[in-house]
Parts: C-alpha cells; sequence; structure tokens
C-alpha cells in the first residue's frame, strides 16, 4: 500500500467537509478561549522576560575621562637576544 | 477482520486494495427545516391493510427491510462472520433517480411502491377539513379531529388531492385544501421533505451512509455529545448532505439511544439540565459496573483466561418494527462497550413485524418454551431473541427470572402508555416491569406523549414510582420525519423524546 487512505472529513483539497466542522462546534469556542489563554500566557512570559533582562539605564553614571597614556621605554620590549 | 492496533481505514483498503472513493464536493449545508411536533400521535398499526379503526398501533419503521435490500452491495470491512448475510456484493444496482430530481407526487412517482402507499393512503385516510363530520376522538390538543364536530358536517371523505407543494395526498378536494391553507402550511415543508427522503430511499444510488464501522480501538472514546461527534469518533464515513444524516439516523436511533444512556461517557448527568436523578445515577451505576468492567489482565491465550460475567440483557417490551432492523444496526451497540456481551431481547405481540420470511416460528419444545427466534450467530457479542408474547405471560411464568439490576435494563420504544388505543395492553404489564426492580427506560413521539405516558404510570402504579431520567429531547432521536399511511396529518420522528423510571425500592418497609 503505497499510501495512506484518505480521511473522508477532508475534500480534496484539504479543507474541512461540513461534517467535520459539525463535529467540532460543540468545542470551537471553548477551545479558541483556551488557545487564547496558552498563547497569551506564552507571550506574557517573553514580553516579562525580555524587560526583565532588557538594558538598564546608565545616564546617572559618570564616566571618568580617557586616562593619560603611559611614555613608551625602548627598553622595556621584551626581545632577548 | 478485527485489529486492535490498526485503524478501520486502513483495514478496509488493505482489503480491498483499491484506492478508497473520494468523497463528492461537500454539498451545501440545507436550512435548518422548521421541527414541527407532530400535530397528533394517533399510533396506527403497520402498513397492512386491516380492517381495525384507525386508533391502533404505529409500527415503527415500516421500510426498515428496505434498507437491507437498497444497500445490498456497498461492501463493509472488519465485521464478524454472522453480520456478513445482509450484503449482496454483485447485485446490479439501477440509479431510478437523480439526486436532484427527488421529489414527485406519491401518486406520479416513479417507483411503484410510493405508488401503492398513494393508492392505500386515498383508500384509508380522511380529509382533516373541520366541515366533515369527526371519525374518531381526537388523541392530543393539536389533533385536527378536535376541530371537527361529532354531530353536524357532512360525511368524513377519503383524501383525494395531493397538494402540489409536497405531493402528498392530505385533502380531499381542492377547495378544502385551499380553506385550510395555513394549517397544511405548518407540516407541507416537512411533508416535503418526507417525500424527497422516501424518494431517495428509492432511487438507487450508492448509500455510503449505510456502511457502518467495525469494532474500535479500546482507547479511542466514543463521544455522545451529539450525532455529529458520535459518528466522527466512530469513525464512519463523513456524511456530509442532511439528507444522508436523516437516512442514518434513522435506523441508528434505537441502538445509540439506549447506548447514549447506559454508557458511562452519557450526555445525560446529575447536574442541573442533566435530566438524570439520583436514582437514576444508582441504576446506572450499577448497569455500568458490568458494561466497563476494569481490566482483568485477560487475554487470547490460556493463561489469559478469566472467568467471565453472562451477558447484560436488554428486553425490547412492545416491539414492533425495531426487531427486523439490520443485525449490523444493533450491533453498533455493542462496539460502544468493547468490553460487554449483549442480549437483545424483544418481546411482544407484534415483535414478528416485517419479518414476514422468518415465518413459521420455530416450535414449541421444552428447551424452547414459547416458540423463540434465537439468533446467537451474530457476533461474539450480540444475540439476540425474539418472543412473540405478551410481556407479562412470561414473567409470570418466570422465564427470564431472576432479574439482576446489574446485567438487565427495559426499553419500551413509543410504548404509547397512556394513548388510549394501547393503555389497556400495558396495564397488565407494567406493574410486572416495576417489580423487577430494573431500569425502564421509555421513549416517545413528543413531549405530549411523554407526559401523557409519565402520568399514566404515576396515576395507574400510584406513585410507586422512581423517575430515572427526566422526560426531555433524545439527543439521540431520528433527524427524519416519518409519514404515518393512515393519516399523513400525523409525522413523527422516531425516539423524539427519551425518559426513564423504575419501581420503588425501599431499604425497609412497616409491616402493616
Amino acid at each position: 500500500m503505497p499510501f495512506l487512505p484518505r480521511s473522508s472529513y477532508y475534500d480534496k483539497n484539504y479543507r474541512q467537509s461540513p461534517a467535520l466542522i459539525r463535529a467540532r462546534q460543540p468545542y470551537l469556542i471553548k477551545n479558541a478561549l483556551t488557545g487564547i489563554a496558552i498563547f497569551g500566557f506564552a507571550i506574557s512570559v517573553y514580553a516579562f522576560t525580555i524587560k526583565a533582562v532588557s538594558q538598564d539605564e546608565f545616564e546617572d553614571v559618570k564616566v571618568p575621562d580617557k586616562p593619560i597614556q603611559p611614555t613608551r621605554a625602548p627598553n622595556t620590549t621584551a626581545n632577548q637576544a | 477482520m478485527w485489529s486492535s492496533y490498526t485503524c478501520q481505514r486502513c483495514l478496509a483498503s488493505l482489503k480491498t486494495g483499491v484506492r478508497p472513493q473520494l468523497q463528492c464536493a461537500s454539498q451545501v449545508r440545507l436550512s435548518p427545516q422548521r421541527w414541527i411536533s407532530s400535530q397528533n400521535d394517533q399510533p396506527t398499526k403497520s402498513r397492512l391493510p386491516t380492517a381495525q379503526p384507525l386508533l391502533t398501533k404505529r409500527s415503527v419503521s415500516s421500510t426498515a427491510r428496505r434498507y437491507q435490500n437498497i444497500a445490498g452491495d456497498v461492501v463493509q470491512s472488519g465485521t464478524s462472520p454472522g453480520l456478513e448475510y445482509t450484503h449482496a456484493p454483485g447485485v446490479s444496482r439501477r440509479v431510478l433517480l437523480q439526486p436532484d430530481n427527488l421529489f414527485h407526487s406519491f401518486s406520479n412517482s416513479p417507483s411503484p411502491d410510493i405508488r401503492r402507499r398513494a393508492a392505500y393512503m386515498k383508500q384509508h385516510a380522511y380529509c382533516p377539513h373541520p366541515d366533515h363530520r369527526q371519525t374518531r376522538q381526537p388523541t392530543t390538543p393539536d389533533d385536527p379531529e378536535a376541530k371537527k364536530s361529532s354531530t353536524a358536517g357532512s360525511p368524513p371523505a377519503h383524501v383525494r388531492f395531493e397538494c402540489p407543494d409536497c405531493g402528498i395526498p392530505v385533502y380531499c378536494s381542492e377547495d378544502h385544501w385551499a380553506d385550510d391553507y395555513e394549517s397544511h402550511l405548518e407540516i407541507c415543508d416537512t411533508l416535503r421533505q418526507i417525500n424527497e427522503d422516501d424518494h431517495d430511499l428509492r432511487s438507487g444510488r450508492v448509500f455510503p451512509e449505510f456502511k457502518y464501522p467495525g469494532p474500535q480501538l479500546e482507547g479511542a472514546l466514543v463521544n455522545m455529545t451529539n450525532w455529529d461527534t458520535f459518528l466522527y469518533s466512530r469513525e464512519f464515513e463523513a456524511i456530509n448532505a442532511d439528507r444522508s444524516m436523516r437516512q442514518v439516523t434513522r435506523l441508528l436511533t434505537y441502538p445509540i439511544t439506549i447506548g447514549s444512556v447506559l454508557t458511562e461517557l452519557s450526555p445525560y448527568n446529575i447536574r442541573r439540565g442533566g435530566r438524570l436523578t439520583t436514582e437514576g445515577l444508582k441504576s446506572l451505576s450499577a448497569l455500568r459496573y458490568t458494561l466497563h468492567p476494569p481490566l482483568s489482565g485477560g487475554g487470547g491465550d490460556i493463561k489469559g483466561l478469566r472467568l467471565n460475567p453472562p451477558a447484560v440483557r436488554i428486553f425490547i417490551v412492545g416491539a414492533r418494527a425495531e426487531s427486523s432492523l439490520p443485525r449490523e444496526v444493533w450491533a453498533q451497540l455493542t462496539h460502544l462497550f468493547p468490553r460487554a456481551k449483549f442480549h437483545i431481547i424483544f418481546i411482544g405481540p407484534e415483535s414478528m413485524s416485517n419479518r414476514d420470511d422468518e415465518f413459521p416460528l420455530p416450535p414449541r419444545t421444552p428447551s424452547n418454551p414459547y416458540g423463540a427466534i434465537v439468533e446467537d450467530r451474530i457476533s461474539g457479542e450480540l444475540k439476540i431473541s425474539t418472543y412473540v408474547e405478551y410481556y407479562h405471560t412470561l414473567h409470570k411464568a418466570g422465564h427470564f427470572y431472576p432479574y439482576d439490576p446489574y446485567f438487565d435494563c427495559f426499553m419500551l420504544f413509543h410504548p404509547g402508555l397512556g394513548h388510549p388505543a394501547s393503555s389497556h395492553e400495558w396495564e397488565e404489564t407494567v406493574p410486572l416491569l416495576l417489580e423487577t426492580k430494573v431500569p425502564i427506560l421509555a421513549t416517545g413521539y413528543t413531549e405530549w406523549d411523554m407526559q401523557r405516558d409519565l402520568k399514566w404510570v404515576q396515576d395507574k402504579m400510584g406513585g410507586e414510582v422512581d423517575l430515572l431520567l427526566e422526560p426531555g429531547e433524545n439527543k439521540f432521536r431520528s433527524l427524519r420525519w416519518d409519514l404515518n399511511d393512515l393519516d399523513p396529518q400525523d409525522i413523527s420522528c422516531g425516539n423524539w423524546g427519551l425518559w426513564g423510571f423504575r419501581g420503588k425500592r425501599y431499604e425497609t418497609t412497616r409491616k402493616d
């Protein structure tokens, strides 16, 4: 058997047949609300996490001035002969 | 062949080896029809002409036989050998009517069977116009006979004129039809639907809806919320058209009504609006203990041998044409309960309606004292017996004694307990039914019918009755409306309403 038989509850374009929609009818609204609740929870977890680890405000910290460069001494190079 | 790990569709392809036919493009769902409760529920005898007055019992599904013949060449997989006799593969099918050509007036119908019915109606049915005299006592408040007077008026006339919109002979003349048009309009749509459905049944098309599935995996629970979820979870082929839904539910309503109450996943529960009472829960829990037994570790081999409980007995008292339903339809009940066995017993004087080729009955011998027809080769889970006797005869003889509330259940399909034509026959039987203390489920054609039955039971039995299931609409009623040949104004659908009762049990009683 090269392929699985097709369910009669989907038509040839894989759209749900009226029989399937009627069978799903008692659960459509409850499932939709459950779906919204679960997605909402997932999205809110993401939102909270991203907000919590987003970069802090550093405007009140005074950045010190750039330090003065030390003078270069020619005999301090590490070049052992 | 049944396998516990392969779904039915795969088994079907393996068996036939051909690509299964794709369902035709989903048809537009018809707009919901007006559900009109039948105007009167006068029961009548089966269609054979009798000399009895109109006020007799209605026989159910006089065309049950026809389903067997018309659906003869639909191949079914996964059935036990006992069920295959109903198919006759290779019968050439001649398409009589195309799906868009289903409306024909009954007298001019292409089908000879329907023309015969039209002739019968014209000989027996009376015109309901108020001008005629009454022919019988009105049985319900909506009965058209109530509008007629019993003394004055023209003599009652047989129906001759067929309404052009519904094609069924309903009045004696065109004037009476035009005069009474408003009351005819209430049922005209439904009559037309009945007309088309009857022609559809005889049209010779393929009936994929009568391809009943076999047993299924235990874990694949059956959803008993309504017909659509039931058909889907039982892996029926998708039934998209409303007409097909009507045709299939008309037969399936009988086993599935019983199954819907007894199963533990039943839509009737003790919450408010669930219609089950506490007493009902007690009775049904006892039955469910047998129907859904805990796993016992049994299997197919010697080590898996376990003691098996006896079969659950369902007594269908006052059976009429239900006993002639194809056995695969009754086997659908056993497929709802994988670990239980059933013995369905049809009892009643008319229990051999529509089964004329099974006559003569077996001789009465000591081992079969009532000449019952016993069909025990249907499947491993189903046995069907038919007794052509009144129930009170069998009860007084103790033939089915002892009655066990864990195994037994009574089912009364449209008994007409309170109906004037049939209540005298039930007067002797119902007290004995209550005595067994076994749950009794009953159905009715309309709400009014059921309430009348309930009142009759409570009056006659002096209140010694516990209500198990409050009267109300049956979730698994027939969606198809049936025509009463003796009175075309009387349309009904099988098992519209469902209720249950039982004899009162007392823990102790005073010795007075």
